[in-house]
């Protein structure tokens, strides 16, 4: 089981996640929902060990993480937000690198690297450097990077940014099957209604302090609305249709 | 009144600032300096002032130094007392022209990708409504702005001070001012000459080659020119000699510096046959470079700016079966755990195919490849024969320089960053504790360097001087490279390319310092010795302790350091006097 407990996390004194603590079980899909700035990516970065916590520990069945990075790493797939990848190397050569990096036998690697990109219809531009692919392919590069060594637990920040219709699809599949083979996963995402389908449970922060967790359905029965409506209801203020008629008034205002 | 026609202007120019074809102009020659390319890379954006102070700094150091050679005092102590500065200002004056010439070269080579607008000019540009014709005028205007400020930067101190240097005998004002005003015509037209002759280049290429064959070979281009420039900056030891030898060889009208050293000196009315010859041919060589730049660039930009969206970016590069048996057997044989494994392909890859350490490292490789050659050519000085040659210091250093700077190179080379931004996978899975850095870098060094090594010390040397010769000579090369690869990693803990620019500290300088000094003992000292020990092979057991002294340093130093100095890192961060420990957070 993965636990965040207490979890505290300032810039300076500027507190960017707030005593968060929450558990990941074997076989639970959590989403993370939160609008921009409310400390999704600083609570992803300390789960993958990136970034140390001011306060409070992260367990993996009990061990604090940090006592042996290396080891937790080792079971950990993790796809971030933004796809930054070596852009002078291929595709399958950068996902040679993960592998090896990850101690995986160099005979059973290149097949997996070949089949996995098959499934992810890369195959054809496995040797065309990463600076060409569009953001949709390197995007479906750290997935595969992120499972090919079939680790517990999975981390996704933001994974469907830039995928295809049939990419983000079979990725919402994936995840459900990974939740199934009693993997852990931590989802990070904007979309609520992917949030909706995939997930077992959600999370969602507010200026870096947990305003809701607990199950999907348990959200939405809350106040009896959608997830949508509940996510808008505990987290922005904002009257979207009226904000939505302003910028189209500034549109068409023209200088005197 | 003057203020209010003054005002009127500011505002006017401010106006026309604000117009698209300005602020175009603007972005262009602002890219050059604040990076270009496809790629967003970061590892050698330097912001402009820190980039026009470097460029400008070689003039006037060198200026500075010949203080030494000029000063009345000094030449007086020499007994020089009735000395001809336009006379003796000559070589020095063809090292400014060739100086001037390699550093704007190297500008125009450094941002190659950042002169021609590339994919992310077309996709923020075109979409809006301005013509292509606007945009290319625009990078036209922009690469004249950028070569006349290259030029005058370049050349600004050394116009300067070395006038003032020459001039410091003379008593004329007049000597300082004609002497400044001949000076900055001839260096100005050497740079801007330097600057199109590489642009010409591109543009040629690009006009030449299909739009894939130009990205996939533009790298190997630059590296030939990075070459073929720091060749021309060597040409000032051995050109003014030659000028002065009569008659000078018909191959000299060939280098560019030389029709700008006879344009100088024909202006000054001091130029002799030879120097007149070359005079003219200083300005119908500058414009037929830049003529030849300008019409390669009107064909590259319809080739391949106005193109741009039906051509596909990125290069394949297929797997060979060599390679991947040649890394097999470098596994077995070299690398044996994964991250060794892992690091030593990303680390080749990226000094493959990075552009930045790509050049950086050709520029070293072309220097020592020269150095190497003069040696060369010393050792066989005198006209001795090749086996005679062989054993002469000068020879017996070809290895040793090569190695020397490849090695230091390779150093230097591994702390110019790569893609920083995608380093989150080394943080993510290295165990930074580890203490596999400096093994993998010694590894990449060695394995780059020993083999060459083994293939020119050891078969010439067999063949010439039979094999105890060649073993003794083979086995001293590769002992003094394992030992500089020792030194040069010391307190080295990081995964080349992934980690921050290293900071400027004070002991810089003394770094420096003790890699000229390192150079004189390793590439000079010890061949001197070797020279003449080859004779009496078992002399060279003297060297013994002094190899086990050099080993013994960095290994005291690696033991003695603590773990957190050992620890993996990949940022660089100034040693705190005094840290503030938080305790309230």
């Amino acid at each position: 089981m993965l636990e965040a407990v207490h979890l505290t996390k300032r810039y300076a004194s500027l507190p960017a996640v707030q005593d968060l603590s929450l558990s990941l079980r074997p076989g639970q899909v959590l989403g993370c929902l939160g609008p921009n700035g409310s400390g999704k990516s600083t609570t992803v970065k300390m789960l993958t060990g990136l970034l140390q916590p001011t306060r409070g520990v992260v367990q993996f069945d009990g061990h604090n993480i940090q006592e042996d990075l290396a080891a937790y790493r080792k079971l950990l797939g993790y796809v971030p937000e933004e796809p930054h990848l070596y852009p002078y190397l291929s595709g399958w050569e950068y996902l040679e690198l993960i592998g090896t990096l990850r101690g995986m036998e160099r005979t059973d690697l290149g097949k997996k690297i070949d089949s996995l990109l098959e499934l992810f219809s890369l195959h054809p531009s496995r040797h065309a450097t990463i600076g060409s692919y569009s953001k949709g392919m390197r995007q479906r590069i750290l997935l595969i990077a992120a499972i090919m060594d079939d680790p517990e637990i999975f981390i996704f920040d933001e994974p469907l940014s830039g995928l295809d219709v049939t990419s983000a699809l079979i990725f919402k599949n994936l995840v459900q099957a990974l939740g199934q083979q009693g993997k852990l996963v931590f989802y990070c995402s904007h979309v609520l209604e992917v949030v909706e389908k995939i997930c077992s449970d959600v999370l969602i922060l507010r200026k870096g302090v947990v305003i809701a967790q607990d199950s999907v359905e348990n959200i939405g029965h809350i106040l009896g609305q959608s997830l949508e409506n509940t996510f808008l209801h505990l987290v922005d203020d904002v009257d979207t249709m009226t904000v939505a008629r302003d910028i189209v008034s500034v549109m068409k205002t023209k200088a005197a | 009144m003057i203020a209010e026609a003054l005002d009127a202007v500011c505002n006017k120019w401010e106006v026309r600032r604000q117009r698209p074809f300005w602020r175009m102009v603007y972005l262009f020659a602002a890219r050059v300096f604040r990076g270009g390319g496809d790629s967003d890379a970061e590892g050698l954006d330097l912001g402009i002032g820190l980039v026009l102070t470097l460029l400008a700094m070689p003039g006037g150091f060198v200026s500075i130094l010949l203080l030494n050679k000029y000063g009345t005092f000094l030449q007086w102590l020499r007994g020089a007392t009735n000395v001809d500065p336009l006379l003796v200002a000559l070589p020095d004056e063809y090292f400014f022209i060739v100086l001037s010439m390699t550093v704007t070269g190297a500008v125009a080579v450094w941002r190659w990708d950042a002169i021609f607008p590339d994919r992310r000019d077309y996709m923020n540009l075109v979409p809006l409504p301005i013509s292509t014709r606007t945009i290319f005028f625009a990078n036209l205007v922009a690469v004249l702005f950028l070569v006349a400020l290259v030029a005058f930067d370049v050349n600004a101190a050394s116009c300067i001070l070395f006038p003032a240097v020459v001039g410091a005998t003379q008593s004329k004002f007049l000597f300082f001012v004609e002497f400044a005003v001949v000076h900055a015509i001839g260096v100005l037209l050497a740079s801007v000459f330097a600057f199109f002759a590489v642009f010409s280049i591109i543009g040629l290429l690009m006009a030449v080659l299909p739009p894939r064959a130009f990205r996939r070979f533009s790298a190997y281009f630059r590296g030939v020119v990075v070459v073929c420039l720091v060749a021309l900056l060597c040409t000032s030891f051995a050109v003014p000699q030659l000028l002065r030898r009569a008659p000078s060889p018909r191959w000299i009208a060939l280098i560019p510096s030389c029709w700008f050293l006879g344009l100088c000196q024909a202006l000054r009315g001091r130029a002799g046959p030879v120097l007149t010859e070359l005079s003219r041919l200083a300005l119908p060589g500058l414009a037929t470079v830049a003529l030849v730049a300008l019409c390669t660039y009107v064909i590259g930009y319809r080739r391949h700016f106005v193109r741009i969206a039906e051509i596909a970016d990125g290069s394949a590069s297929a797997r060979t079966w060599r390679t991947w048996r040649f890394g097999l057997l470098l596994d077995r044989l070299a690398l044996r755990t994964p991250f060794h494994k892992a690091g030593f392909r990303f680390v080749g890859k990226t000094l493959l195919r990075s552009e930045a350490h790509r050049l950086v490292l050709t520029a070293v490789g072309g220097l020592a490849l020269v150095l190497a050659s003069q040696a060369l050519m010393d050792a066989f000085d005198g006209g001795k024969s090749l086996r005679q040659a062989a054993l002469t210091p000068d020879a017996l250093s070809i290895p040793f320089i090569l190695s020397f700077l490849i090695i230091v190179g390779l150093r230097v080379v591994f702390e110019i960053p790569a893609e920083l931004r995608s380093n989150w996978i080394f943080q993510l899975m290295i165990d930074p504790d580890g203490q596999e850095c400096t093994g993998l870098a010694r590894r990449m060094i060695l394995i780059l360097v020993l083999p060459w090594l083994f293939v020119i010390a050891f078969p010439v040397y067999v063949y010439l001087e039979g094999w105890l010769i060649a073993c003794l000579h083979t086995l001293l090369v590769v002992t003094w490279a394992l030992l500089l690869t020792n030194i040069v990693l010391i307190r080295f803990r990081k995964i080349p390319f992934t980690c921050t620019l290293p900071l400027f500290k004070q002991h810089s300088f003394v770094t420096l310092l003790s890699g000229c000094f390192g150079f004189l003992i390793y590439a000079v000292s010890t061949l001197e010795f070797e020279s003449s020990a080859l004779a009496e092979p078992l002399r060279l057991l003297s060297l013994a302790p002094f190899a086990l002294v050099l080993w013994y340093i960095p290994h005291y130093l690696g033991k003695s350091s603590t773990e957190l100095e050992r620890r993996l890192i990949f940022e660089e961060s100034p040693t705190q006097t005094i840290e503030a420990l938080r305790l309230g957070d």
